[in-house]
């Protein structure tokens, strides 16, 4: 009665491998999806971050002069927020709508000719008439070039790379204790003509000041 | 066909067991914000997505917890739910600077930085802002209040007088229990906790979302059994000790039941960004055995329904200004059946708050508040039993408040708080706080604060109104013979809060505080030996000590350790003050380790001194040692939870406490095993 045959054996083993398949497939995806999620939940805060930063920063007039201009979030690089921008269409700052506008890479800019900053193409304009731009990791290698891009033209620039301070960014996300905080760079935002409210400064955990870093690292 | 069965069941078990072996399990079930509703991280501070610990009760502005004008320690969710505890005073034993008494299994005196006892009207008590002490004896009865321990998102303990922010009675401290926001505990939640003498504690949940509305509904039962039942309850004399030897204590048993059944309700309508909507409805039916009142057991068989309603307006007008309209009501029915045939008492009232960011530097926020109390309390057939004139009684209150947080430069922070009420039968009086916050850095990760605060302590209905209560003919509370004035307290502080690494906080305060026109009783005794006490402005008395915590937490766990000293002295000698003085030394220390696989070990441990008066120990208030230890599991996949644990380990049983104003008191249960099953879904 215990005795099975070749052929049951064989449907046993397939019905067993199946199932160690599809234990192991559920894991996978699970812990990916976990991966995924605590990225994507990451972003999330981070975008909601980008948004508080544009109510404590106060722009040069002839950056805000335009009252129907929106507030544009330039996002440049490989966009790790996905869809995390999506409640902010109907949550207007300082009475401006916000948008965000996404930008290829500066080396793909480059390549197709966008990236040399004596040209006037049309997604150089566009990076320039930003009020915020984050930089994404993937364009770690060209922070400081586009920093040097985008220097003259009062943008906040916003990274989560390290470093990002030292090559003239304005803020930098660090991550502690998987909690989102983050640094600034008062010179760099002086140069940029753009003021930033006490508020801001009193919860970034490093403040970085020109001569000397006056700041110290939480 | 039966062996294909067992393989099959075989199979099933291998797969869920890979299942549960395999899934990524959570690191804590301690309840946190939903991080899956993406649109509520628009709708947060800075210092939420931050997760910095931030507290309201200090102010009434959202505050970082490192510059404060005031020092606040911070009970979170976390903390409540690993340390099994079914009750707030219990919770509130280990938290710096607070003092707390059992009476009986189910009244407590809880009073920050001491003066307490059942009616410790010198700590304000609030939930979400909304006060929760009963305006005619002046103090929350813990247990009637209509709160679940595990709805309760934080408790802001503030120490030192905070009656410039939140008005009469927060003299020597505030305590502000914060509840969770339905958005944050989505789905069902169901908690039950029994321990080895049969006492119970069991809450139920529902938190939803759906567009613009989320709610929460939460109901809860709790049963203790009383004191004789749980294997202790012996009797003993308060006052004099020497009736030890008279009485025959063997007669007495323990009647300190409890049944309380709680429902608390929330929701809110976002009706747009800008303007939020939120209502809810509490109430708690507590059934209690005696209470002695100075010889006699007026609250014998008790019965208390205790209602607690709010309606609440927040708009956003916009990055600097924000406001808030708030009414909110209490509405208390008591039955005492030895005395008080009907005890009423309706509350209304009517607050609001303007905040608004000037110059870039000033955080203003200016309010007030109108209140209207009606009691009516009809006598019963018991000749010993307090009286009260002129029922049915009513008095109208309000008071008006500015706070202004001027950041003068980078590291130095000016913070001004002025508040004045008016009262239809007492004083009119005022209160302050004035603080200097200065950063020894840019970041301000060490700071310094200096402070000086003045609050006032406005006499209860009960003390004001009392027109005669006696007992046996010994001893009797005669009415007063003149208005009683309010108590006025002065506090000098300084403090300094330091982050010395990322994991590691360090603080430490000190404080002297004077006290001007004592609310007390003076006591007269006849020549037929009859004690006779009026309630009155007895002289002055002096507070003084420092609180200092050291704290370790990152994702691993938490330690800390406290030390608190809190001296106190009246002018008079053996000047009835109508509390407990503080116990000069206390000590706490909390572990918690998240192990591997959804283990966690809570232990929580506190020392506190004999309360003492002119070298007097006061009969019952000795010294004790509480160590309570928990291990917690979670089960399905994070969904649940198993905690076994030991409240009061090293003692068997608490020795008798007597409170202020009764004759005897009995033993209470020390060490309790107990059990508790969570689950969410």
């Amino acid at each position: 009665m215990f005795l099975r045959n070749k052929h049951q054996e064989m449907r046993i083993r397939a019905y067993n491998l199946t199932i160690l398949v599809l234990v192991f497939s559920i894991a996978v995806t699970s812990s990916m999806a976990q991966a995924d999620t605590a990225q994507s939940r990451e972003y999330q805060i981070k975008a909601a971050f980008l948004y508080n930063f544009i109510k404590f920063v106060d722009w040069p007039e002839e950056k805000t002069a335009d009252s129907n201009e929106p507030i544009t979030i330039g996002i440049i690089g490989k966009d790790p927020f996905g869809d995390a921008f999506e409640p902010i269409k109907n949550k207007p700052v300082k009475g401006k709508k916000v948008i965000v506008r996404r930008f290829k890479s500066l080396e793909e800019l480059k390549k197709s000719g966008e990236g040399n900053k004596s040209d006037k193409h049309p997604q150089i304009e566009a990076i320039r008439k930003c009020h915020l731009l984050f930089i994404c990791r993937s364009d770690k290698n060209n922070l400081e070039e586009i920093i040097d891009l985008v220097k003259d033209y009062s943008i906040l620039t916003v990274a989560d790379t390290q470093g990002f301070l030292e090559a003239n960014g304005i803020i930098n996300f660090v991550m502690e204790e998987k909690k989102v905080s983050f640094e600034v760079n008062v010179t760099a935002a002086k140069r940029a003509k753009l003021k930033i409210r006490s508020q801001l400064l009193r919860l970034a955990t490093r403040i970085l000041e020109e001569k000397n870093s006056e700041g110290k690292d939480s | 066909m039966a062996s294909q069965k067992k393989s099959l069941a075989k199979k099933l078990t291998f797969l869920l067991i890979s299942l549960l072996a395999l899934s990524p399990t959570p690191k804590v079930f301690a309840e946190q914000p939903d991080p899956n509703s993406k649109d509520d991280f628009f709708e947060m501070s800075l210092e939420e997505l931050m997760e910095l610990p931030v507290v309201v009760s200090a102010s009434r502005q959202t505050q970082k917890i490192t510059e404060l004008s005031v020092p606040v320690s911070v009970i979170t969710a976390e903390d409540i739910h690993y340390s099994g505890i079914t009750t707030i005073p219990e919770i509130l034993q280990f938290t710096p600077g607070v003092d707390v008494r059992r009476f009986d299994r189910s009244r407590y005196g809880v009073g920050v930085r001491g003066l307490l006892s059942r009616i410790s009207d010198r700590t304000l008590v609030l939930i979400n802002g909304r006060a929760a002490n009963d305006f005619i004896f002046g103090a929350p009865d813990w247990s009637t209040l209509p709160i679940l321990m595990e709805d309760i998102e934080r408790i802001e303990v503030v120490r030192g007088p905070s009656g410039a922010a939140w008005g009469a009675n927060a003299c020597t401290g505030l305590i502000n229990i914060i509840t969770k926001k339905p958005e944050d505990i989505l789905g069902y939640f169901g908690s039950t906790t029994i321990n080895e003498f049969g006492d119970s504690y069991t809450h139920i949940r529902w938190a939803k979302k759906r567009g613009k509305w989320s709610w929460r509904l939460s109901a809860g039962y709790e049963d203790i059994e009383d004191s004789d039942a749980a294997g202790a309850g012996k009797y003993e004399s308060g006052v004099p000790a020497a009736l030890n030897s008279l009485i025959d204590y063997s007669s007495y048993t323990t009647q300190d039941v409890m049944r309380n059944w709680r429902f608390d309700s929330e929701a809110t309508y976002r009706y747009s960004d800008r303007t939020k909507w939120s209502f809810g409805a509490a109430h708690s039916y507590f059934k209690s055995g005696s209470n002695e009142f100075v010889g006699y057991f007026p609250q014998s068989d008790d019965m208390s329904s205790l209602t607690r309603t709010f309606t609440r307006i927040d708009h956003k007008f916009n990055d600097k200004i924000t406001a808030y309209l708030q009414w909110y009501g209490k509405f208390l029915v008591s039955h005492w059946p030895n005395s008080i045939a009907r005890y009423k008492n309706d509350e209304h009232h009517l607050e609001g708050q303007l905040n608004f960011i000037l110059a870039d530097k000033h955080n203003i926020s200016i309010g007030g508040n109108l209140s209207l109390l009606r009691a009516d309390i009809s006598r019963g057939n018991n000749a010993n039993e307090l009286v009260f004139a002129g029922e049915p009684y009513s008095e109208q209150w309000g008071g008006l408040f500015l706070i202004d947080r001027f950041e003068a430069t980078k590291r130095l922070t000016l913070e001004g708080q002025i508040r004045g009420d008016l009262h239809s039968e007492t004083d009119e009086d005022w209160s302050m706080r004035a603080s200097a916050i200065y950063g020894l850095d840019d970041a301000k990760d060490h700071t310094l604060r200096f402070s000086v605060a003045r609050a006032f302590r406005m006499p209860g209905i009960a003390m004001r109104t009392n027109t005669k209560s006696s007992v046996f003919g010994l001893f009797q509370i005669l009415p007063i013979q003149k208005d009683l004035g309010n108590e006025k307290v002065w506090s000098f502080e300084t403090g300094y809060t330091g982050k010395l690494t990322k994991e590691l906080t360090f603080r430490a305060d000190g404080y002297y505080q004077r006290f001007e026109g004592v609310l007390g009783a003076r006591n007269v005794v006849t020549m037929f030996g009859v004690t006779n006490s009026t309630f009155d402005n007895i002289d002055g008395a002096t507070a003084y000590g420092a609180e200092c915590e050291l704290a370790f937490e990152n994702s691993k766990g938490k330690l800390s350790a406290w030390y608190a000293y809190n001296g106190f002295t009246t002018d008079q000698f053996e000047q009835g003050i109508r509390a407990m003085w503080p116990a000069k030394h206390k000590a706490g220390l909390t572990a918690r380790l998240f192990l591997p696989d959804g283990w966690t070990f809570n232990a929580n441990y506190a020392y506190n001194d004999v309360i003492g008066a002119y070298n007097n120990i006061l009969i019952g208030a000795h010294a004790f040692n509480r160590l309570d230890l928990t291990i917690a599991k979670e089960i399905a996949d994070g969904k649940g939870e198993i905690m076994i644990g030991v409240s009061d380990l090293l003692c068997k049983t608490n020795k008798a406490i007597t409170d202020v104003g009764a004759l005897t008191a009995h033993e209470t249960p020390g060490r309790m095993f107990f059990a508790r099953v969570q689950l969410r879904f």
